[in-house]
């Protein structure tokens, strides 16, 4: 902190030698005919704010003489102009539509929307990084159609970045991130025991290590056809990040802000009040429902809490009785051999989370000039969750400079230094370290989370709720959240190197050379903790992964008029990819021999052999591709691309992606249409495709840690095949974009169609094969849908203005073939016999597990009046893909202040929650207590008139009358209600964003040199979860990003936050 | 002029990423190997197979539950025999045919080029075959109709099912073969083999014993083929000791332990407590064996949880501390148990030698010994009328089921394989059970997701895939 202050004193030193020279300026607004356009906006290049012109195009504004003006008004082209030295300025817009704005496309190729054949959507820089949160890649949802984002609650968690639906069975699925050319690795080494939710740690996916404040823009290239450039790799789409450059003069940004979080309580569970802990009356008193031990030493036995039961099916609440509970053993307690009163805890497990505050600050300094440009940004982001000793700290250093060589040549470097250190990030899934895991699923509802925290912090031991017995004080099935939280954690630390260097010769006005090394290179450590003392083995595991990628571009690009109507452009270029991962896992075998020390060496037997990991992959690719657009109406672009693979076997690793576009801008035709600004269709082919996993070619056998001194090896569980080919994905789009009433209401609507043929995939085979999994080419997914875009400017005057972006996806995905002879892949297999599957016939992802038996529509029970289980655990109970998805953008600007909010929206789609079927098992919940349609309390026997009349009816069609009892754990959960009881719509109405923001006046900033500007911006995230219907959860929260979704377990309350941030401008 | 070296120093560029010459050279994965010697696949495999009979995890092996040894003690799904959450079926043929079978299939297909010796080649092979038939006789007597002739074949995803009949007279010929093919004055695997360490006349003694075995399982269906097999084994040579017995004897340290103790000590977890069902016949039959098998309860006796019922892990007995060492050793087949067989042959009239009564009763002290008993204590329990052969209740499947039943405790398989054979003891179903008490397994559910045609095939050849279906040896 202290270093950044220096910084930051000598950059507000030199921002105040270079910009003592701001004056006013004065000017007006004209159209190509003279006329005045009203309230336009100016602004200086580089910076936020800026002013709006009159009613009659006039304005004012304090530039100095190397600012850049940029005027922009709806349905216009915007204009820039350097001040110089004159002190008016007169400025004459153009129409939007004949050279609209530029967009970024494959391989950094810029084209103006008339030129541009295919869908490809664009967002400014600031759109991302306004909101200050670390992780820049969730700032995008819901303002792209057809991305659909999907982010968990835990501190610095995968998003899952899907562009159109999944489109490989198994094969990776995420959208491509390209900065500046060079593709921009998003692994995420989450292992498959975190992906099916049986613990471990979500550490996050790689594109989160780029500095948000670096991003001059983002555009998404959605289909196929935009992709095909890519080759291989960009059969998922692509998310093209074009980073700052400032042409002219000195621009220096400061950004501080401060967050605050806290839990949103409506995705958080709620705790019946009425029993305590256990699972039934069947222990060791009268009444059954306690342990009967003499505590206190006076020859009578007393009560004691079932401590080792993780339910909530025990006594009746009763203040009048007293009973010895966890802390009565614990010696350091006040509570020590106390009995208490039977009574529920003050202090519930949503008293755990913390409000923590976290910081996030940056300065960025970039400039230009003839000569070249250069900038430098730092970017330092601690972030704290709301759960106990957790963070993640980022240090992001951009760096770029280009320089002018000669007129023509132009060399370039561009660098990105991130430092991401995290401590304590969540556990997930079933697992003793993910605290969800019992609070929701498994707890004593008589248990004080307070009381829990000063055992921890007196002792800094295990004293748990969950004691194994009284005469046993171990931990049985949990330990004290807190001591999981201070003692079981992980730390994990990426470093990362990403750039590129290149050089740039025009060879002519028209023709352009260019030569690129791009690499990304990092390393990372992950160590895990299970300390002496908890649950489970104690354990120190290390491991440590390193990526490299080297990309080597060489591009030849032509741009040139052929005539006044014909202008053709033409690429030719190669790229060659090489990757290398090497990971290593050691962890120590059995033990911890001294607590507290957490080395490999530590181990109490001799340590197993780690696992290592060597791949290599590399892909030879030639492209070619041309364009020729007439009048700047008609576009027809082709491409072609070559690849060869590393990982295909010989004779099948050279393979061809073509595509052909063309587009229409159909206005030009139609100029006397008043009402018609912009009107635009267009279409397009494309093949792209995948190669395969590494080493799915040749088989190898397994080394498993010997037997003694005896040798061991296995014969692995899958497959390889020798003869695989590459999968293709088929794609075809057609779209049409029209803007009205000079360009204030318009929309962009695509329909796609997309098949992916041939996918290689470990197929899941008869296990009487001796394998689990063959590699394959086999399966077919389609994928359907409508993405829709509607801009509209509803207001728009000199001091108000509202301008709202609404993005609509519908996708519908569908598995037209599968191996033959085979219906049904399993994807993933979760606890409780619930997995994933990819259906034949059905969407990708069908859930599969028990089901209730129905007749007419209605749940069958049993003559005994439970649900009658479908016989296998093998059928279709639901859909996790959505029907829609949506986000409305709002953006209100009055005077100074301006107000945007983002509204994502989630229609549909369905997932399986472990936490309820396990949790309703328990008792946790008030729909497992209160009273019956009898008045009783449900839990009382059935002689006192207590239980249920399960909703159904018997087997012959007759309503059930037969009442159930529930004085027995499970009637509500998953020992007597099949996994479909479980299954919940995962809609939700979300207010994602909102910022407010005050800028400075002018005229104020006039008095405060050397700033040139300062906002102030209050953020708010997740505020409102306007609509759901899944209880006591955030249904749009997973377990990881990848294609197992539709399932939680122990997940994690959304975190709200609300941030305070100060932007100055020098 | 400088346009052409800029083009140049670009083109250099290219030329320096594309030095290496065959990408394709990029599968050959550096850290695992391509080839491997055969003897360590072979002592993965008994590895793997012995974990897998040994084991006590809910996922895997819950024989001890539905026997009615053990008994869970708050979790009661597999108590009430529900296969299906926890995808038992599944995880209990994959265990046999992938990490078991396959690893046994590719050590034979290596063999000839490991070993030179035609003959230890052969000795191998006829070891290799004996624990394949060991392994395929669980599945058959599990699932009935099976994967046989196509199954280990990659080339075929989706097996086509075999009649469990024909399977089974085809491991007894393999057996047979086996028997015919190891010559004790050869090696073997040597130290690879942990059961015996390649002692070839003690495989002998397993072979025939475990012939005798195959042989009793269809008396009931096939009393002919029963007759030949048993006596021919029993002239060949039997166990004749407790020294005989083939166990896997476990490591200290993780991975090689003994599951029992995972499950039950290093988990930290008290899932389990000992059956009323057990207890309550040991007690009353004031067995020798119950502080052997149990520790005490609360009381300072023993005790155990009804079947299916929530059960206090502190009120009742729990598995005896020495089964839950990280080296003990997991029994294959043992002695006692060939007696058992010996006696039930002598019953069904097979010329195995000796008499019922003797093999019983020896068949009972070599199990108290073996556990650790003394002769007294054998003596003593012998003497007890309702033990006695002579004066016991029942026909020989009630004497002979109820004592091989206490003296297969710990081997759940085995134990659920022979009771549901002699039917006896007359076990009651749980609480609240999911179903009557298992006398097969259902396919696996990957089988009814991607062998679809076949397993339809297969579940109506054997009259239904439900846990009720008998399968042809179990005729009452």
């Amino acid at each position: 902190m202290r270093k950044m202050l220096s910084l930051l004193a000598v950059v507000v030193l030199y921002a105040t030698i270079v910009s003592g020279q701001t004056r006013t300026v004065t000017g007006q607004v004209k159209d190509a005919k003279g006329d005045p356009i009203p309230f336009a906006t100016i602004k200086i290049k580089g910076e936020n704010t800026g002013v709006s012109a009159d009613a009659n195009g006039n304005f004012s504004i304090n530039a100095g003489p190397n600012a850049t003006v940029v005027v922009s008004a709806v349905g216009f082209e915007p204009f820039e102009v350097q001040v110089g030295s004159s002190n008016t300025l007169s400025i004459n817009l153009s129409n939007a539509g004949a050279l609209s704005e530029v967009v970024v496309t494959a391989l950094g190729i810029k084209r103006t929307r008339n030129q541009l054949p295919y869908a490809a959507q664009s967002i400014e820089g600031n759109e991302v990084s306004k909101t200050r949160i670390s992780n820049f890649v969730t700032g995008l949802s819901g303002k792209i159609s057809g991305l659909e984002i999907r982010q968990s609650n835990s501190l610095g968690g995968s998003s899952n970045v899907v562009l159109r639906g999944v489109k490989s069975f198994v094969g990776n699925n995420q959208a491509l991130f390209v900065v500046d050319g060079v593709p921009y690795n998003n692994d995420n080494t989450n292992t498959s025991n975190q992906l099916t939710g049986r613990g471990g740690y979500d550490y996050g996916n790689a594109a989160a290590d780029l500095n948000p404040d670096d991003i001059e823009s983002v555009s998404v290239l959605k289909g196929a056809a935009a992709t095909a450039l890519y080759g291989s790799r960009g059969s998922n789409g692509v998310i093209l990040i074009t980073t700052k450059k400032r042409s002219r003069g000195l621009g220096i940004t400061v950004n501080s802000g401060a967050t605050l979080g806290f839990i949103d309580k409506k995705t958080m569970a709620t705790y019946q009040k009425e029993y305590g802990g256990g699972y039934g009356a069947y222990y060791e008193d009268p009444s059954g429902f306690f342990l009967y031990r003499d505590v206190d030493g006076d020859g009578q036995k007393d009560l004691v809490t079932p401590l080792s039961e993780d339910a909530s099916w025990g006594g009746a609440f009763d203040p009048n009785l007293m009973v010895y509970q966890w802390d009565a053993f614990d010696p350091e307690s006040p509570n020590y051999k106390k009995a208490r009163p039977w009574v529920a805890a003050a202090n519930d497990p949503s008293d755990f989370f913390e409000k923590p505050v976290s910081f996030n600050h940056s300065v960025y300094i970039d400039g230009g000039s003839d000569k070249g440009t250069f900038k430098l940004g730092y970017t330092r982001a601690d972030d704290k969750g709301i759960l106990p000793n957790s963070s993640i700290t980022k240090n992001l250093v951009s760096l770029g400079a280009t320089y002018n060589i000669t007129d023509r040549l132009t060399a370039g470097v561009a660098m990105n230094f991130s430092n991401i250190n995290g401590k304590g990030r969540y556990g997930t899934g079933y697992d003793d370290k993910n605290v969800m895991t019992s609070f929701r699923q498994w707890w004593q509802t008589n248990v004080d989370v307070k009381e829990l925290k000063d055992a921890y912090f007196r002792s800094r031991k295990n004293v748990t709720w969950n004691w194994a017995d009284p005469d046993n004080l171990v931990p049985i099935y949990w330990d004290n959240p807190y001591f999981v939280r201070y003692e079981n954690f992980e730390n994990d630390r990426r470093d990362r190197l990403f750039g590129n260097v290149n050089l740039n010769y025009k060879v002519t006005d028209w023709l352009n050379i260019l030569g690129r090394i791009g690499h990304d290179t990092y390393d990372e450590l992950q160590e895990e903790r299970q300390a002496v003392g908890s649950v489970g083995v104690p354990i120190y595991s290390r491991f440590n992964r390193s990526y490299r990628e080297t990309n080597f571009d060489l591009m030849v690009n032509m741009d040139k008029d052929i005539s006044t109507d014909f202008n053709f452009k033409a690429l030719l270029g190669t790229n060659i990819r090489k990757q290398h991962t090497k990971s290593i896992l050691a962890s120590t075998n059995g033990g911890l021999a001294i607590p507290g020390i957490y080395s490999l060496s530590n181990t109490v037997n001799p340590l197993n052999a780690p696992d290592e990991f060597d791949g290599r992959r590399e892909v030879d690719g030639y492209f070619a591709g041309a364009t020729l657009s007439y009048r700047n109406m008609l576009t027809l672009d082709g491409t072609i691309r070559r690849d060869q693979s590393s990982t295909l076997p010989k004779g099948n690793n050279v393979y061809y992606y073509p595509s052909v576009s063309l587009g229409f801008v159909f206005s030009q035709l139609l100029p006397q249409i008043g009402w018609l600004s912009y009107g635009k269709l267009r279409t397009n082919y494309a093949e792209v495709g995948n190669d395969a996993p590494m080493y799915s070619v040749l088989d190898v056998y397994n080394i498993v840690p010997p037997f003694g001194s005896e040798p061991t090896t296995t014969v692995p569980n899958t497959k390889n095949n020798p003869n695989l080919k590459p999968e293709r994905t088929r794609s075809a789009e057609i779209g049409l974009e029209m803007q009205f009433l000079k360009n204030r209401v318009g929309f962009d609507i695509t329909y796609y169609r997309t098949r992916t043929v041939d996918q290689i995939l470990p197929l899941a085979i008869s296990t009487a094969t001796g394998y689990s999994f063959k590699y394959l080419n086999a399966g077919t997914i389609e994928n359907k849908g409508i993405e829709l875009s509607i801009n509209a400017t509803p207001v728009q005057t000199t001091n108000f203005s509202w301008t709202t972006n609404i993005n609509w996806t519908r996708n519908r995905n569908k598995v037209l073939e599968l191996f033959e002879g085979s219906d049904n892949l399993v994807l993933a297999s979760f606890q409780n016999g619930v997995s994933l599957n990819a259906t034949l016939g059905q969407p990708y992802g069908t859930i599969r597990s028990s089901n209730f038996v129905y007749k007419d529509g209605q749940r069958v029970v049993d003559e005994d009046g439970y649900y009658v289980f479908s016989e296998t655990s093998n059928e279709v109970i639901g859909n996790p893909n959505p029907d829609w998805i949506g986000g409305i953008n709002n953006t209100i600007k009055f005077k100074n202040f301006a107000l945007s909010f983002l509204v994502d929206v989630r229609k549909g789609g369905q997932l399986y929650s472990l936490d309820l079927a396990y949790g309703f098992d328990t008792g946790l919940y008030p729909e497992t207590a209160g009273l019956n349609d009898q008045g009783k309390p449900v839990r009382a026997p059935l002689s006192e008139g207590g239980g249920v009349i399960l909703p159904g009816v018997t087997e012959d069609g007759k309503p059930n009358t037969t009442r159930v009892s529930a004085e027995e754990y499970g009637l509500f959960g998953t020992d007597f209600v099949p996994n479909a009881g479980f299954i919940y719509d995962a809609s939700y109405v979300k207010l994602r964003e909102t910022v407010l923001t005050y800028s400075l006046p002018q005229s104020t900033m006039a008095r405060l040199a050397p700033f040139k500007g300062i906002d102030l911006s209050l953020i708010g995230r997740n505020l409102w979860l306007i609509h759901k219907n899944l209880p006591y959860a955030d249904p749009e929260d997973m377990i990881s990003a990848g294609n197992y979704q539709g399932y939680q377990g122990g997940v994690y309350p959304t975190t709200r936050t609300i941030a305070f941030n100060v932007r100055l401008r020098f | 002029m400088i346009k052409h070296k800029i083009i140049l120093s670009l083109s250099l560029i290219v030329l320096v990423a594309s030095c290496t010459k065959d990408i394709t050279s990029l599968n050959n994965d550096p850290k695992n190997p391509p080839v491997v010697y055969s003897y360590s696949l072979y002592t993965n495999a008994q590895k793997n197979l012995a974990r897998t009979l040994a084991s006590s995890n809910v996922n895997l092996n819950i024989f001890r539950l539905i026997t009615q040894y053990w008994q869970e003690t708050t979790y009661l799904g597999e108590s009430r025999y529900d296969l299906n959450t926890r995808n038992i079926p599944s995880n209990a043929w994959q265990a046999l045919y992938r990490d078991v079978l396959k690893d046994l299939d590719a050590a034979r297909a290596l063999i000839p080029e490991d070993v030179e010796d035609p003959a230890v080649q052969k000795n191998q092979l006829a070891m290799l075959d004996i624990l394949e038939v060991y392994s395929y006789y669980y599945l058959v007597t599990t699932y009935g109709n099976i994967p046989y002739t196509k199954a280990m074949n990659i080339d075929s995803v989706f097996p086509k099912y075999d009649d469990a009949k024909t399977v089974y007279t085809d491991l007894l010929r393999r057996l047979n073969a086996d028997i015919d093919a190891l010559d004790p004055a050869v090696a073997g695997f040597g130290s690879a083999d942990i059961i015996y360490g390649s002692d070839i006349e003690k495989w002998l003694k397993f072979a025939n014993s475990f012939k005798l075995k195959m042989a009793i399982t269809i008396a009931d269906e096939d009393a002919a083929t029963a007759k030949t097999a048993a006596e021919e084994a029993a002239q060949a040579g039997v166990f004749s000791s407790n020294a005989d017995n083939a166990k896997f004897v476990f490591k200290a340290s993780p991975p090689n332990t003994n599951p029992l103790w995972e499950d039950l000590v290093q988990s930290g977890r008290k899932d389990f407590v000992a059956a009323s069902t057990i207890i309550n016949n040991m007690k009353q039959l004031d067995d020798p064996r119950i502080p052997l098998y149990f520790t005490e309860d609360a009381e300072g006796d023993y005790s155990g949880g009804e079947p299916g019922m929530s059960s206090s892990y502190g009120t009742f007995s729990k598995p005896d501390e020495k089964l839950v060492n990280p080296e003990y050793p997991h029994t294959l087949l043992d002695y006692s148990e060939v007696l058992f067989l010996l006696a039930e042959a002598s019953e069904r009239g097979f010329n195995v030698g000796g008499d019922a009564a003797t093999h019983y009763a020896n068949a009972i002290r070599a199990s108290i010994l073996d556990w650790g008993g003394t002769e007294e204590e054998a003596n003593l329990y012998l003497l007890n009328t309702s033990v006695a052969y002579g004066t016991a209740s029942g026909d020989f499947r009630e004497k002979i089921g109820i004592q091989k039943w206490i003296a297969l405790y710990n081997r759940g398989w085995d134990s659920w394989l022979e009771w549901k054979r002699l039917d006896y003891p007359e076990l009651q179903p749980a609480y609240r059970a999911n179903s009557a008490i298992p006398v097969r397994f259902t396919y696996p559910v990957n089988e009814q997701n991607y062998n679809t045609r076949n397993w339809n095939e297969a579940a109506s050849a054997i009259g239904g895939d439900k846990v009720d279906t008998k399968l042809w040896y179990d005729k009452f």
